[in-house]
């Protein structure tokens, strides 16, 4: 039994009408990057609407905080409604939802910097692209972060040679 | 006259990238990509539960 489904979780949403933008290392992944991740990054829409759509999928997928999960702590339209990051697990593996990424972004600033991409079975998503990625790796330039960049910066270089 | 033989593609970055790996994931499509990270994620995590099992 898998203990991770990034794609049924990428699908949930899809299928749930919920608007997002998938970032992090899974958009890296898709953009072609060879790095390894074990959670899915979300900044969704904060429009009332999706956010409510947002909460379905998260409740379909039994999603509650990482941090003390015995409590069981569920997610709320007026935490997802904030800017803040949302650490959830659920039954397809974590799954972060992030307000805003970087210095202040969120889904309508990210918008422009996508690719709509289709990850299986007819499911399309929107991406982060891997030069906004770098860019926003560089400004955090966490230890995490630098120690990705040149794998990111290397692939880039080769999508822009036209590799891929 | 025959045209000039393309300079070979280095392997490795000048940081110690390995550019083979890159290109082979760029060959596949996004939805091949996610397959392979999601048979990936899940054959280290059941190794590591198998040891954690010992």
């Amino acid at each position: 039994m898998p203990q991770s489904d990034l794609p049924a979780a990428l699908r949930a949403l899809s299928e749930g009408g919920v608007e997002f933008v998938v970032v992090g290392g899974l958009a890296a992944v898709l953009n072609g990057a060879p790095v390894n991740t074990f959670d899915l990054d979300i900044v969704p829409a904060r429009n009332e609407e999706n956010i409510s759509r947002l909460l379905r999928v998260l409740d379909g997928l039994d999603a509650v905080y990482r941090m003390q999960r015995e409590r069981r702590l569920k997610p709320n339209a007026s935490h997802l409604s904030s800017p803040g990051h949302h650490n959830l697990i659920t039954n397809c593996g974590p799954l972060d939802v992030l307000g805003t990424i970087g210095r202040g972004l969120g889904y309508e600033d990210l918008l422009p910097h996508t690719t709509e991409m289709e990850v299986g079975g007819g499911v399309r998503v929107q991406v982060l692209d891997l030069a906004m990625i770098v860019a926003l790796k560089e400004e955090l330039a966490g230890e995490k972060d630098l120690a990705v960049l040149p794998i990111l910066r290397r692939t880039l270089e080769e999508k822009r040679r036209g590799g891929g | 006259m025959t045209e000039p033989e393309p300079a070979p593609q280095a392997d490795y970055s000048e940081d110690g990238v390995d550019l083979t790996l890159i290109r082979w994931m760029l060959s596949l499509t996004p939805a091949e990509r996610l397959q392979f990270l999601h048979r990936h994620v899940n054959a280290i995590l059941t190794i590591r539960e198998l040891n954690a099992a010992k």
